[in-house]
């Protein structure tokens, strides 16, 4: 055996699993918030597929049963399993969350870009137009539109997606200027790279804390504006139900205090926020520190 | 005459990742009262460890032992109140950059008046009357005027002086100088030299002058302490070490100072160990064109003679110096034309108002013409602000101006999109900062190859032969394609760029400062692989710099920028020898010379 073999133990997967759990373990914050993101993903994802229980189905002699053996969670008012309807639930609200959120890191990235590598003026008039839609207040933005077409899926992630850019756009767009005028960025025109280049190989890759940063945010935001959808009704449509309506159904007879229809979905949207935030967070410190 | 500092087997470790590193071995130094001592490394020699390690400034973690002595006081085991006391008080601390070191938002009155009410009490209107007499002492025009300016109302080398005059508000015995001329142009880093020379003698105060340019204290050192990779090498009366330096090691770092009218610079291979990897012997050994086996295995003892040298094997004291040279007269060439610059004027545009109309600034460059044969270098020296960056991003068409540069018979102006940014390829680009020149998440072997790529469509075994012949043109390792820039050192940063500004197959490189912000030994060797390089194929060179004896090693042809206009312009051996303006003859007489035989 040389030396080369014994000093490299850390190799294939089991290696990378070490490294990661190295990598993570002295940061605290992005543990928890990788672990919170873990179980919620699960729930939406694969939860689903291993409680063979039907949501819909009704059992008008246990309604509103609080927790027991035969429904977990307990039932709502129609005899609904809970934990059934949060899993279908969460299933609804991830599958429309998160595209919206990728669309909308899409779009502030490109819009972000183009402002900070425009002519000054096309910058000038993309960041007044910027400020425009800033100034709306976007659950205002959002309740308008959503009551103008017809919500499925598709729609709601456009619609999610359309309002949650501005932010990220503008950071892209400051990071753009501040970046542009780098050295690296200087020698990469000498060497003839078009604007277009500069942005996909050099810009993407310098800004990738902030990008990584703030997409995560952006994927909690997107579960809370969803949910307040829902919650309002606008959301996603019944019969489906998801984290929202379920708040909704349960504020319905909130004079009967379910406390087991109500902690649950709320936990999970606030969980979503405090996992995006904390992985967010998490991912600052440690580039923070790498840098 | 008793030490006003007495350093006895100094050792400071630091804690890495865990685990504690030696920094610093077994440091043995003193100084006198009006003594200055140049404590000279190369980055990486632990030289300001050993500096902060005085003042108990180390991070966390860090390990000392051994004895401080301060007069009467170890301050190695000091407890932190009377530590406090010793700062400020006892010895006195000027760092390289004086604009981090001073707090924006107070006015230099009050800031060395801070300096001594924290340590003497008394009122406000006493230490503004110290605070004039520091402005005073430290040779501030017009101090009384000057009093409630704040630091960013002053020039970098007026602000060193402030740095100074804080330092010396309680009139410390000792003052310790941590590269506070690095950084600021020649002619006022030589002033400040001379004010910190002046200011010993008339306080009778010890200097501990740290730098790893050993030019810049050759003048005015009492003595000189080398440090090389956390241990002594050598040590001495300047006087002495400057005319025979008998460590191998003192000898190259010599032999690397540019100087005035060199033919050849003297440069080291390889690279300064880092703590982890220090070689068991003689830490120099594997660098060091003298060694023998012995040096690998045994620990060097110091041998007498003039100087203090840690060598098995020191040079004998010679009475002619391997570093000094004749000033050689470079030969007159004629290089056919490569690129014309006519009537060249940048004004930046200032603040611009809501409506679009820019208050104009006065122009940053002005009438500025030359020709540039193939094969020829032409240098552009004169100090910040003088217009020479400017010039050399006109050039590179990364600003806009008005005038004509012609390459290869075709002017910029006219061209466009493509042919425009093909004709600018021609032109490569070296800056000063090699960190900052390349994206830190690209590997060095994408780096290179980007100049390849932005080309045509390029095979991905095309590309990594090609980059291995590059990495290997400037001196690199092939392997290093595989690595990021965050791993390698300075130097090889710096070579990653040339290699990237090669693969353009450019026909002129502008080389913006590109040493300045390297070790004397790296700016060498670098120096001659860009002249290697010119001599093999025929490349054109602007370099721009404010050391005017590394333009002139390099250079045919000199141009003198001053407040954006070419005073002087003139083959090189024309201009060293009879200087015809002013301002040229004052960086001339900055710059290093010869020593020795001249």
């Amino acid at each position: 055996m040389n030396s080369a073999t014994t000093s490299a133990p850390l190799r294939g997967g089991a290696g990378a699993l070490a490294r990661f759990l190295g990598w993570i373990q002295p940061r605290g914050t992005l543990t928890a918030g990788l672990a919170i993101t873990f179980v919620i993903l699960f729930m939406g994802f694969v939860a689903p597929f291993l409680y063979h229980v039907d949501p819909y189905a009704i059992h008008p002699d246990h309604a509103l049963q609080p927790p027991s053996w035969a429904f977990p969670l307990g039932t709502d008012e129609l005899g609904r399993d809970e934990l059934a309807l949060l899993l279908s639930g969460g299933l609804a609200t991830l599958v429309v969350a998160l595209p919206a959120a990728v669309l909308g890191f899409v779009l502030g990235v490109a819009y972000g870009l183009l402002s900070g590598l425009a002519p000054a003026w096309v910058d000038k008039l993309l960041m007044r137009l910027l400020d425009a839609v800033l100034a709306l207040p976007s659950l205002i933005i959002l309740i308008f539109f959503a009551s103008l077409v017809t919500l499925n899926n598709t729609s709601l992630i456009l619609l999610l997606g359309f309002i949650s850019w501005p932010g990220l756009a503008r950071l892209v767009r400051n990071e753009t200027i501040a970046q542009r005028g780098r050295d690296f960025v200087l020698a990469a025109e000498q060497l003839g790279a078009s604007r277009f280049y500069v942005a996909r190989v050099h810009l993407i890759r310098s800004m990738a804390p902030v990008l990584v940063v703030n997409g995560t945010f952006m994927v909690g935001d997107s579960v809370f504006a969803l949910s307040a959808l829902s919650f309002l009704g606008l959301g996603v449509q019944p019969p489906q139900v998801s984290w929202g309506s379920l708040l909704q159904d349960a504020l319905d007879i909130i004079a009967l205090d379910p406390w087991w229809l109500i902690i649950p979905p709320g936990l999970l949207v606030f969980g979503s926020l405090i996992a995006a935030s904390l992985t967010g967070q998490g991912l600052l410190q440690r580039w923070g520190n790498s840098r | 005459m008793s030490h006003v500092l007495d350093i006895k087997n100094l050792s400071v470790s630091l804690k890495r990742g865990g685990k504690s590193i030696a920094i610093l071995d077994d440091l043995n130094l003193s100084i006198k009262a009006g003594e200055m001592l140049a404590l000279v490394g190369e980055s990486g020699s632990g030289k300001t460890i050993a500096a902060l390690s005085i003042m108990r400034l180390l991070p966390k973690g860090a390990v000392i032992s051994g004895d401080i002595m301060l007069g009467e006081s170890n301050l190695a085991s000091l407890d932190e109140p009377a530590m406090r006391r010793i700062r400020g008080l006892g010895v006195g601390m000027v760092f390289q950059n004086p604009l981090a070191a001073l707090n924006p938002s107070k006015t230099v009155a009050s800031q060395i008046g801070e300096a001594w009410m924290v340590h003497q009490g008394g009122s406000g209107r006493a230490a503004r009357t110290r605070a004039l007499e520091l402005l005073t002492e430290v040779g501030i025009p017009n101090p009384e005027t000057r009093l409630d300016d704040y630091p960013h109302q002053f020039s970098g080398g007026m602000r060193q002086r402030v740095m100074i005059a804080i330092a010396l508000a309680c009139s410390p015995k000792l003052l310790i100088a941590d590269e506070p001329t690095t950084g600021l142009d020649p002619l006022i880093a030589r002033q400040i030299m001379a004010l910190i020379a002046r200011l010993r003698r008339e306080r009778n105060m010890g200097v501990l002058f740290v730098t790893h340019d050993l030019s810049v204290v050759e003048e005015h050192a009492d003595s000189v302490h080398v440090l090389y990779a956390g241990r002594s090498v050598e040590w001495g009366p300047a006087k002495i070490f400057f005319a025979h330096p008998r460590h191998p090691y003192s000898e190259a770092l010599l032999g690397s100072v540019a100087r005035l009218g060199q033919a050849r610079l003297q440069s080291i291979p390889g690279n300064l160990p880092e703590p982890e990897t220090r070689p068991p012997g003689c830490r120099f050994a594997p660098r060091c064109g003298y060694a023998k086996p012995a040096c690998e295995a045994g620990y060097p003892a110091t041998a007498p003679g003039g100087t203090q040298a840690c060598c098995l094997f020191p040079l004998p004291e010679k009475d002619q110096l391997t570093y000094a040279q004749k000033l050689v007269k470079k030969p007159r060439r004629n290089f056919p034309l490569q690129l014309e610059v006519q009537n060249l004027e940048v004004r930046y545009a200032g603040a611009t108002s809501w409506f679009g109309a820019s208050s104009k600034l006065p122009p940053s460059l002005m009438d500025v013409a030359f020709t540039l044969g193939r094969g020829e270098c032409l240098g552009v020296v004169g100090e910040s602000g003088s217009g020479k960056s400017t010039l050399g991003r006109a050039i590179l068409q990364m600003v806009d101006y008005s005038g004509h540069v012609i390459l290869d018979g075709e002017d910029f102006a006219p061209l466009r999109g493509a042919a425009r940014r093909a004709q600018r390829r021609r032109i490569q680009v070296v800056f000063q900062d090699p960190r900052e020149s390349m994206n830190p998440r690209i590997k060095i072997g994408d780096i290179i190859a980007e100049p390849l790529r932005l080309k045509g469509r390029i095979s991905k075994a095309a590309a990594r032969a090609q980059v291995a012949t590059l990495l290997g043109r400037v001196g690199l390792n092939p392997e290093m394609a595989n690595l990021m820039p965050g791993a390698v050192s300075g130097g090889q940063a710096q070579r990653i760029a040339i290699a990237r500004a090669l693969a353009a197959e450019p026909e002129v490189i502008v080389l913006d400062e590109p040493t300045s912000s390297l070790d004397v030994s790296t700016q060498a060797m670098l120096l001659n692989l860009l002249k290697d390089l010119a001599a093999e194929s025929g490349l054109s060179y602007i370099l721009i710099s404010h050391d005017f004896a590394v333009v002139s090693y390099m250079a045919d042809k000199i141009a003198v920028l001053n407040a954006g206009r070419v005073v002087e312009m003139a083959d090189t051996a024309q201009i060293i020898e009879a200087p015809q303006h002013k301002y040229t003859a004052a960086l001339i007489g900055a710059a290093p010379q010869l020593r020795g035989s001249v």
